[in-house]
Protein backbone atom coordinates (compact mmCIF):
# COMPACT_ATOMS: atom_id res chain seq x y z
CA UNK A 1 0.00 0.00 0.00
CA UNK A 2 2.92 2.31 0.76
CA UNK A 3 4.08 2.05 -2.81
CA UNK A 4 0.59 2.72 -4.10
CA UNK A 5 0.48 5.80 -1.90
CA UNK A 6 3.62 7.23 -3.42
CA UNK A 7 2.43 6.37 -6.92
CA UNK A 8 -0.75 8.22 -6.05
CA UNK A 9 1.31 11.21 -4.98
CA UNK A 10 3.09 11.06 -8.31
CA UNK A 11 -0.28 11.22 -10.01
CA UNK A 12 0.57 8.07 -11.88
CA UNK A 13 -2.45 5.97 -10.95
CA UNK A 14 -5.35 5.89 -13.38
CA UNK A 15 -8.69 7.24 -12.22
CA UNK A 16 -10.01 3.85 -11.13
CA UNK A 17 -6.87 2.88 -9.22
CA UNK A 18 -6.66 6.34 -7.67
CA UNK A 19 -10.23 6.17 -6.43
CA UNK A 20 -9.60 2.78 -4.86
CA UNK A 21 -6.34 3.90 -3.28
CA UNK A 22 -7.93 7.04 -1.86
CA UNK A 23 -10.80 5.04 -0.40
CA UNK A 24 -8.31 2.71 1.29
CA UNK A 25 -6.27 5.62 2.63
CA UNK A 26 -9.30 7.45 3.99
CA UNK A 27 -10.49 4.35 5.80
CA UNK A 28 -7.21 3.77 7.59
CA UNK A 29 -5.77 6.07 10.22
CA UNK A 30 -2.23 4.82 9.75
CA UNK A 31 -2.32 5.42 6.00
CA UNK A 32 -3.88 8.82 6.50
CA UNK A 33 -1.01 9.74 8.77
CA UNK A 34 1.45 8.40 6.21
CA UNK A 35 -0.16 10.43 3.46
CA UNK A 36 0.15 13.49 5.64
CA UNK A 37 3.75 12.64 6.52
CA UNK A 38 4.66 12.30 2.86
CA UNK A 39 3.41 15.77 2.20
CA UNK A 40 5.25 17.16 5.18
CA UNK A 41 8.37 15.37 3.96
CA UNK A 42 8.01 16.85 0.52
CA UNK A 43 7.35 20.29 1.96
CA UNK A 44 10.25 20.09 4.35
CA UNK A 45 12.61 18.95 1.63
CA UNK A 46 11.62 21.81 -0.59
CA UNK A 47 12.32 24.07 2.39
CA UNK A 48 8.72 25.18 2.74
CA UNK A 49 7.52 26.24 6.15
CA UNK A 50 4.60 25.27 8.35
CA UNK A 51 2.24 26.99 5.95
CA UNK A 52 2.65 24.08 3.60
CA UNK A 53 2.09 21.63 6.41
CA UNK A 54 -1.21 23.28 7.08
CA UNK A 55 -1.95 23.05 3.37
CA UNK A 56 -1.41 19.32 3.32
CA UNK A 57 -3.81 18.97 6.25
CA UNK A 58 -6.40 20.90 4.29
CA UNK A 59 -5.82 18.63 1.34
CA UNK A 60 -6.32 15.65 3.61
CA UNK A 61 -9.58 17.10 4.87
CA UNK A 62 -10.69 17.86 1.34
CA UNK A 63 -9.82 14.33 0.31
CA UNK A 64 -12.14 12.95 2.92
CA UNK A 65 -15.00 15.00 1.55
CA UNK A 66 -14.38 14.86 -2.14
CA UNK A 67 -11.76 12.24 -2.84
CA UNK A 68 -12.21 11.56 -6.53
CA UNK A 69 -12.42 15.18 -7.54
CA UNK A 70 -9.34 16.46 -5.83
CA UNK A 71 -6.84 13.66 -5.88
CA UNK A 72 -6.24 13.09 -9.58
CA UNK A 73 -5.66 16.81 -10.01
CA UNK A 74 -3.11 16.96 -7.24
CA UNK A 75 0.19 17.20 -9.02
CA UNK A 76 3.35 16.66 -7.00
CA UNK A 77 6.73 17.48 -8.48
CA UNK A 78 8.45 14.33 -9.66
CA UNK A 79 11.17 14.38 -7.02
CA UNK A 80 8.66 14.61 -4.18
CA UNK A 81 7.15 11.34 -5.38
CA UNK A 82 10.51 9.72 -5.35
CA UNK A 83 11.05 10.94 -1.83
CA UNK A 84 7.75 9.52 -0.75
CA UNK A 85 8.73 6.21 -2.26
CA UNK A 86 12.03 6.32 -0.47
CA UNK A 87 10.24 6.89 2.82
CA UNK A 88 9.56 3.18 2.97
CA UNK A 89 13.26 2.43 3.17
CA UNK A 90 14.96 2.56 6.52
CA UNK A 91 18.12 4.48 7.20
CA UNK A 92 19.91 1.21 7.66
CA UNK A 93 19.38 0.17 4.07
CA UNK A 94 20.91 3.43 2.95
CA UNK A 95 24.03 1.84 1.56
CA UNK A 96 22.39 -0.89 -0.51
CA UNK A 97 22.13 1.33 -3.54
CA UNK A 98 25.11 3.16 -4.87
CA UNK A 99 27.97 0.88 -4.02
CA UNK A 100 28.53 -0.37 -7.51
CA UNK A 101 31.76 1.57 -7.80
CA UNK A 102 32.97 0.26 -4.50
CA UNK A 103 32.11 -3.31 -5.38
CA UNK A 104 34.55 -3.23 -8.24
CA UNK A 105 37.33 -2.26 -5.92
CA UNK A 106 37.54 -5.24 -3.64
CA UNK A 107 38.61 -8.79 -4.17
CA UNK A 108 36.36 -11.20 -2.29
CA UNK A 109 38.19 -12.79 0.58
CA UNK A 110 36.20 -15.99 0.39
CA UNK A 111 37.53 -16.99 -3.02
CA UNK A 112 41.29 -17.44 -3.19
CA UNK A 113 41.11 -18.34 -6.89
CA UNK A 114 39.16 -15.19 -7.55
CA UNK A 115 41.70 -13.14 -5.70
CA UNK A 116 44.22 -13.64 -8.45
CA UNK A 117 41.86 -12.40 -11.13
CA UNK A 118 41.32 -8.77 -11.94
CA UNK A 119 38.49 -7.12 -10.00
CA UNK A 120 36.67 -6.35 -13.23
CA UNK A 121 36.53 -10.05 -14.06
CA UNK A 122 34.53 -10.91 -10.96
CA UNK A 123 31.07 -12.25 -11.52
CA UNK A 124 28.69 -9.43 -10.70
CA UNK A 125 26.58 -11.58 -8.40
CA UNK A 126 29.51 -12.48 -6.20
CA UNK A 127 30.70 -8.90 -6.00
CA UNK A 128 27.30 -7.59 -5.11
CA UNK A 129 26.85 -10.03 -2.26
CA UNK A 130 30.26 -9.26 -0.82
CA UNK A 131 30.64 -5.51 -0.82
CA UNK A 132 27.27 -4.11 0.22
CA UNK A 133 27.06 -6.52 3.13
CA UNK A 134 30.47 -5.42 4.34
CA UNK A 135 29.66 -1.72 4.19
CA UNK A 136 26.08 -2.08 5.39
CA UNK A 137 27.14 -4.02 8.44
CA UNK A 138 29.72 -1.39 9.28
CA UNK A 139 27.15 1.35 8.81
CA UNK A 140 24.79 -0.38 11.19
CA UNK A 141 27.58 -0.83 13.73
CA UNK A 142 28.78 2.76 13.32
CA UNK A 143 25.36 4.28 13.85
CA UNK A 144 24.15 1.59 16.27
CA UNK A 145 21.02 1.36 14.21
CA UNK A 146 18.12 -0.81 15.25
CA UNK A 147 18.20 -2.73 12.01
CA UNK A 148 16.32 -6.00 12.01
CA UNK A 149 18.37 -7.21 9.04
CA UNK A 150 21.40 -7.10 11.23
CA UNK A 151 19.76 -9.10 13.96
CA UNK A 152 22.12 -11.92 14.90
CA UNK A 153 20.69 -15.08 16.33
CA UNK A 154 22.92 -15.81 19.29
CA UNK A 155 22.98 -19.55 18.78
CA UNK A 156 23.34 -19.56 15.03
CA UNK A 157 25.77 -16.98 13.71
CA UNK A 158 26.18 -18.85 10.43
CA UNK A 159 22.59 -18.16 9.48
CA UNK A 160 23.08 -14.48 10.11
CA UNK A 161 26.19 -14.45 7.98
CA UNK A 162 24.18 -14.25 4.79
CA UNK B 1 9.17 44.74 27.91
CA UNK B 2 11.56 42.74 25.81
CA UNK B 3 12.44 40.56 28.77
CA UNK B 4 8.83 39.80 29.47
CA UNK B 5 8.11 38.87 25.88
CA UNK B 6 11.01 36.46 25.89
CA UNK B 7 9.93 34.85 29.16
CA UNK B 8 6.28 34.21 28.41
CA UNK B 9 6.58 31.57 25.69
CA UNK B 10 9.30 29.90 27.69
CA UNK B 11 6.93 29.43 30.62
CA UNK B 12 4.13 28.25 28.40
CA UNK B 13 6.27 25.62 26.73
CA UNK B 14 8.42 24.34 29.50
CA UNK B 15 5.66 24.06 32.06
CA UNK B 16 6.48 21.70 34.89
CA UNK B 17 9.51 20.13 33.24
CA UNK B 18 11.72 23.15 33.61
CA UNK B 19 15.03 23.06 31.84
CA UNK B 20 17.75 24.45 34.05
CA UNK B 21 18.94 26.80 31.34
CA UNK B 22 18.23 30.49 30.99
CA UNK B 23 17.62 32.40 27.77
CA UNK B 24 21.11 32.92 26.38
CA UNK B 25 21.07 36.43 24.89
CA UNK B 26 23.30 36.92 21.88
CA UNK B 27 26.17 34.60 22.66
CA UNK B 28 26.27 31.91 19.92
CA UNK B 29 28.16 29.47 22.14
CA UNK B 30 25.56 29.85 24.89
CA UNK B 31 22.88 29.00 22.31
CA UNK B 32 24.84 25.98 21.20
CA UNK B 33 25.35 24.82 24.77
CA UNK B 34 21.66 25.23 25.46
CA UNK B 35 20.80 23.25 22.32
CA UNK B 36 23.05 20.44 23.56
CA UNK B 37 21.66 20.57 27.10
CA UNK B 38 18.00 20.77 26.18
CA UNK B 39 18.16 17.57 24.11
CA UNK B 40 19.17 15.87 27.34
CA UNK B 41 17.33 17.76 30.06
CA UNK B 42 13.93 18.58 28.59
CA UNK B 43 10.92 16.32 28.20
CA UNK B 44 9.39 16.05 24.76
CA UNK B 45 7.72 13.69 22.30
CA UNK B 46 7.40 14.04 18.57
CA UNK B 47 7.70 12.62 15.09
CA UNK B 48 11.05 13.04 13.40
CA UNK B 49 11.65 12.90 9.68
CA UNK B 50 15.22 12.15 8.65
CA UNK B 51 16.30 12.84 5.09
CA UNK B 52 19.66 11.97 3.67
CA UNK B 53 20.16 12.39 -0.04
CA UNK B 54 16.81 11.33 -1.40
CA UNK B 55 16.17 8.74 1.30
CA UNK B 56 13.75 9.41 4.06
CA UNK B 57 12.78 7.69 7.25
CA UNK B 58 10.31 8.56 9.95
CA UNK B 59 10.51 7.74 13.62
CA UNK B 60 8.81 8.75 16.82
CA UNK B 61 10.91 9.91 19.73
CA UNK B 62 9.81 10.26 23.33
CA UNK B 63 12.27 11.71 25.80
CA UNK B 64 11.80 12.15 29.52
CA UNK B 65 14.26 13.69 31.94
CA UNK B 66 13.57 12.55 35.47
CA UNK B 67 15.71 12.79 38.62
CA UNK B 68 18.81 13.47 36.58
CA UNK B 69 18.26 10.48 34.29
CA UNK B 70 17.34 10.30 30.62
CA UNK B 71 14.65 7.90 29.48
CA UNK B 72 14.01 7.70 25.79
CA UNK B 73 12.04 5.62 23.33
CA UNK B 74 12.58 5.65 19.59
CA UNK B 75 10.17 3.81 17.34
CA UNK B 76 10.73 3.28 13.65
CA UNK B 77 7.59 4.19 11.72
CA UNK B 78 8.85 2.87 8.38
CA UNK B 79 9.75 -0.68 7.50
CA UNK B 80 9.86 -3.45 10.07
CA UNK B 81 8.72 -2.52 13.58
CA UNK B 82 11.53 -1.95 16.03
CA UNK B 83 12.10 0.13 19.09
CA UNK B 84 15.01 1.42 21.08
CA UNK B 85 14.50 2.19 24.73
CA UNK B 86 17.36 4.10 26.25
CA UNK B 87 18.12 4.75 29.91
CA UNK B 88 21.13 7.06 29.93
CA UNK B 89 23.77 5.03 28.04
CA UNK B 90 21.99 1.66 28.16
CA UNK B 91 20.11 0.69 25.03
CA UNK B 92 17.47 -1.99 24.68
CA UNK B 93 16.55 -2.71 21.08
CA UNK B 94 13.27 -4.56 20.55
CA UNK B 95 12.77 -6.64 17.41
CA UNK B 96 9.22 -8.01 17.50
CA UNK B 97 9.67 -9.96 14.25
CA UNK B 98 12.63 -11.87 15.67
CA UNK B 99 11.24 -11.86 19.22
CA UNK B 100 14.55 -10.56 20.45
CA UNK B 101 15.74 -7.82 22.76
CA UNK B 102 19.28 -6.70 22.04
CA UNK B 103 21.20 -4.97 24.79
CA UNK B 104 23.76 -2.38 23.79
CA UNK B 105 25.59 0.58 25.19
CA UNK B 106 25.50 3.91 23.46
CA UNK B 107 28.74 4.86 21.77
CA UNK B 108 27.95 6.54 18.48
CA UNK B 109 24.16 6.33 18.53
CA UNK B 110 23.14 9.92 18.07
CA UNK B 111 19.49 10.58 17.83
CA UNK B 112 18.06 13.91 16.83
CA UNK B 113 17.62 16.41 18.52
CA UNK B 114 20.90 15.49 20.27
CA UNK B 115 23.04 16.63 17.35
CA UNK B 116 25.96 18.13 19.22
CA UNK B 117 27.87 16.63 22.11
CA UNK B 118 30.80 17.51 24.28
CA UNK B 119 32.10 20.90 25.39
CA UNK B 120 31.03 23.65 23.01
CA UNK B 121 34.36 25.43 23.46
CA UNK B 122 36.13 22.58 21.68
CA UNK B 123 33.47 22.59 18.94
CA UNK B 124 34.20 26.31 18.47
CA UNK B 125 37.85 25.47 17.80
CA UNK B 126 36.82 23.73 14.59
CA UNK B 127 33.61 25.51 13.65
CA UNK B 128 32.73 29.21 13.47
CA UNK B 129 29.51 29.48 15.48
CA UNK B 130 27.11 32.30 14.58
CA UNK B 131 23.49 33.14 15.23
CA UNK B 132 21.12 33.32 12.27
CA UNK B 133 17.54 34.36 11.71
CA UNK B 134 14.53 33.59 13.84
CA UNK B 135 12.14 31.39 11.89
CA UNK B 136 8.78 29.88 12.65
CA UNK B 137 8.87 26.07 12.68
CA UNK B 138 5.82 23.99 13.67
CA UNK B 139 4.23 27.08 15.11
CA UNK B 140 7.22 27.83 17.36
CA UNK B 141 9.84 30.53 16.97
CA UNK B 142 13.30 29.08 16.43
CA UNK B 143 16.72 30.67 16.25
CA UNK B 144 19.10 29.30 13.64
CA UNK B 145 22.59 28.50 14.86
CA UNK B 146 25.21 28.30 12.10
CA UNK B 147 28.24 26.05 12.44
CA UNK B 148 30.71 26.63 9.62
CA UNK B 149 33.85 24.48 9.59
CA UNK B 150 37.21 26.21 9.83
CA UNK B 151 38.71 23.64 7.43
CA UNK B 152 37.53 21.44 4.56
CA UNK B 153 37.50 18.31 6.68
CA UNK B 154 33.94 18.54 7.99
CA UNK B 155 30.51 19.73 6.89
CA UNK B 156 28.62 22.88 7.88
CA UNK B 157 25.63 22.47 10.19
CA UNK B 158 22.48 24.53 10.71
CA UNK B 159 20.46 24.02 13.88
CA UNK B 160 17.13 25.69 14.57
CA UNK B 161 16.69 25.98 18.35
CA UNK B 162 13.30 26.75 19.84
CA UNK B 163 13.55 30.11 21.62
CA UNK B 164 11.99 29.05 24.90
CA UNK B 165 13.57 25.68 25.61
CA UNK B 166 16.57 25.67 23.28
CA UNK B 167 15.44 22.32 21.83
CA UNK B 168 16.61 21.79 18.26
CA UNK B 169 13.55 21.46 16.07
CA UNK B 170 15.33 21.19 12.74
CA UNK B 171 18.93 20.34 11.85
CA UNK B 172 20.62 20.45 8.46
CA UNK B 173 23.99 19.36 7.19
CA UNK B 174 25.28 21.34 4.23
CA UNK B 175 27.70 20.30 1.51
CA UNK B 176 30.61 22.56 0.69
CA UNK B 177 28.44 24.05 -2.03
CA UNK B 178 25.81 24.91 0.56
CA UNK B 179 23.30 22.26 -0.47
CA UNK B 180 21.32 20.43 2.19
CA UNK B 181 22.63 16.87 2.22
CA UNK B 182 21.00 15.73 5.43
CA UNK B 183 18.07 17.00 7.42
CA UNK B 184 16.27 16.08 10.60
CA UNK B 185 13.03 17.80 11.43
CA UNK B 186 10.20 17.39 13.87
CA UNK B 187 6.85 17.22 12.14
CA UNK B 188 4.96 17.34 15.41
CA UNK B 189 6.13 18.01 18.93
CA UNK B 190 4.72 17.93 22.44
CA UNK B 191 6.72 19.27 25.33
CA UNK B 192 6.95 19.13 29.10
CA UNK B 193 3.77 18.25 30.98
CA UNK B 194 2.08 16.97 27.83
CA UNK B 195 4.30 13.90 27.88
CA UNK B 196 3.53 11.20 30.41
CA UNK B 197 6.04 8.89 32.01
CA UNK B 198 4.51 5.68 30.69
CA UNK B 199 5.22 6.77 27.13
CA UNK B 200 8.90 5.82 27.30
CA UNK B 201 8.13 2.21 28.15
CA UNK B 202 8.51 -0.17 25.25
CA UNK B 203 5.35 -1.09 23.41
CA UNK B 204 6.65 -4.65 23.57
CA UNK B 205 7.55 -4.64 27.24
CA UNK B 206 4.83 -7.08 28.30
CA UNK B 207 5.22 -9.61 25.49
CA UNK B 208 9.03 -9.44 25.48
CA UNK B 209 9.29 -11.54 28.65
CA UNK B 210 9.52 -14.67 26.51
CA UNK B 211 11.83 -13.16 23.94
CA UNK B 212 15.47 -13.95 23.50
CA UNK B 213 17.97 -11.52 24.99
CA UNK B 214 21.12 -10.84 23.01
CA UNK B 215 23.81 -9.23 25.14
CA UNK B 216 26.60 -9.52 22.58
CA UNK B 217 26.53 -5.89 21.36
CA UNK B 218 26.72 -4.59 24.93
CA UNK B 219 29.56 -6.93 25.85
CA UNK B 220 31.52 -5.92 22.78
CA UNK B 221 31.70 -2.21 23.48
CA UNK B 222 34.14 -2.76 26.32
CA UNK B 223 37.30 -0.77 25.76
CA UNK B 224 40.14 -2.83 24.28
CA UNK B 225 43.51 -2.01 22.77
CA UNK B 226 43.15 -2.94 19.10
CA UNK B 227 46.78 -2.10 18.36
CA UNK B 228 45.71 0.28 15.56
CA UNK B 229 45.95 4.04 15.42
CA UNK B 230 45.34 6.94 13.03
CA UNK B 231 48.54 8.91 12.47
CA UNK B 232 47.05 11.80 10.46
CA UNK B 233 43.95 12.51 12.53
CA UNK B 234 42.18 15.73 11.44
CA UNK B 235 42.38 18.45 14.13
CA UNK B 236 39.63 18.44 16.74
CA UNK B 237 38.73 14.78 16.38
CA UNK B 238 39.27 12.74 19.51
CA UNK B 239 38.97 9.04 20.16
CA UNK B 240 35.72 8.07 21.84
CA UNK B 241 36.05 4.31 22.00
CA UNK B 242 38.12 1.39 20.80
CA UNK B 243 36.41 -1.99 20.51
CA UNK B 244 36.57 -5.48 19.06
CA UNK B 245 33.37 -6.38 17.22
CA UNK B 246 32.26 -9.80 16.18
CA UNK B 247 30.52 -9.56 12.84
CA UNK B 248 28.29 -12.07 11.08
CA UNK B 249 30.19 -14.48 8.85
CA UNK B 250 33.63 -13.56 10.17
CA UNK B 251 35.86 -15.80 12.27
CA UNK B 252 37.92 -13.02 13.79
CA UNK B 253 36.69 -9.89 15.50
CA UNK B 254 36.83 -6.58 13.64
CA UNK B 255 38.59 -3.66 15.32
CA UNK B 256 36.52 -0.50 15.56
CA UNK B 257 37.83 2.88 16.70
CA UNK B 258 35.36 5.76 16.95
CA UNK B 259 36.32 9.43 16.65
CA UNK B 260 34.22 12.60 17.00
CA UNK B 261 34.71 16.35 16.95
CA UNK B 262 31.50 16.89 18.92
CA UNK B 263 29.44 17.30 15.76
CA UNK B 264 30.63 14.77 13.18
CA UNK B 265 31.90 11.27 13.86
CA UNK B 266 33.51 8.42 11.98
CA UNK B 267 34.47 4.83 12.68
CA UNK B 268 37.69 3.16 11.58
CA UNK B 269 37.28 -0.60 11.03
CA UNK B 270 40.26 -2.91 10.55
CA UNK B 271 39.85 -6.58 9.70
CA UNK B 272 42.26 -9.23 8.50
CA UNK B 273 41.87 -10.39 4.91
CA UNK B 274 42.52 -13.90 3.60
CA UNK B 275 46.11 -14.67 2.63
CA UNK B 276 46.82 -13.62 -0.93
CA UNK B 277 43.76 -11.39 -1.21
CA UNK B 278 44.29 -7.84 -2.39
CA UNK B 279 42.32 -4.84 -1.24
CA UNK B 280 42.00 -2.08 -3.80
CA UNK B 281 41.69 1.46 -2.49
CA UNK B 282 38.43 3.26 -3.05
CA UNK B 283 36.63 6.28 -1.64
CA UNK B 284 32.92 6.66 -2.01
CA UNK B 285 30.44 9.24 -0.88
CA UNK B 286 26.78 8.53 -0.39
CA UNK B 287 24.13 10.97 -1.54
CA UNK B 288 23.89 12.26 2.00
CA UNK B 289 26.72 13.13 4.33
CA UNK B 290 28.14 9.62 4.59
CA UNK B 291 31.60 8.84 3.20
CA UNK B 292 33.34 5.51 3.00
CA UNK B 293 37.00 4.75 2.40
CA UNK B 294 38.26 1.21 1.85
CA UNK B 295 41.96 0.46 1.59
CA UNK B 296 44.73 -1.95 2.51
CA UNK B 297 47.09 -1.79 5.46
CA UNK B 298 49.52 -4.69 5.60
CA UNK B 299 47.51 -7.92 5.59
CA UNK B 300 44.37 -6.09 6.72
CA UNK B 301 41.56 -4.09 5.24
CA UNK B 302 40.73 -0.63 6.56
CA UNK B 303 37.22 0.81 6.23
CA UNK B 304 36.54 4.37 7.35
CA UNK B 305 32.88 5.29 7.50
CA UNK B 306 31.30 8.44 8.84
CA UNK B 307 29.48 11.73 8.43
CA UNK B 308 32.49 13.55 7.02
CA UNK B 309 33.63 14.67 3.55
CA UNK B 310 35.31 11.94 1.44
CA UNK B 311 38.69 13.69 1.73
CA UNK B 312 38.55 13.27 5.51
CA UNK B 313 37.72 9.56 5.28
CA UNK B 314 40.58 9.15 2.82
CA UNK B 315 43.11 11.06 4.95
CA UNK B 316 42.17 8.96 7.97
CA UNK B 317 42.10 5.65 6.10
CA UNK B 318 45.49 6.14 4.48
CA UNK B 319 47.11 6.94 7.81
CA UNK B 320 45.93 3.88 9.76
CA UNK B 321 48.96 2.11 11.19
CA UNK B 322 50.04 -0.32 13.88
CA UNK B 323 50.57 1.48 17.15
CA UNK B 324 54.31 1.69 17.79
Amino acid sequence: MTQELSTLMDGELDAHEAERAIRTVCGNEELKQKWHDYHVIGDALRGDGPGRTALSRRIMAALEEEPTVLAPKRRIPVNAGRIAFAAAASVATVAVVGWMGLQQGRVPENGPAMAKGSPAAQPAALASTTQPAHVNEYLVVHRQLPNADFYRPVSNTAAAGR
Amino acid sequence: MRGLAATLPWLALAGAALPAVAAPGNDPLAWLQRAADSARTTTFAGTVVHMTGERTSTSRITHIFLSGSEHEKIESLDGPRREIVRHNEDLQCYYPDAKTVRLDRRVTARFFPAVVAGPVASIAENYTVKLGEVERVLGQDCRWIHLDPRDALRYAQRLCAELGSGLVMRARTLSRKGQVIEQFTFTDLRMGPHVSRGEVKSTFYGQSKDWRTDTQPRDEVKEVDTGWTVTALPPGFRKVKEMARRMPGRDKPVSQIVYTDGVASFSVFVEPVAAGARVAESTQTEEGDLSVFVGPVGESQVTVLGEVPPATAQQVGRSVARRP
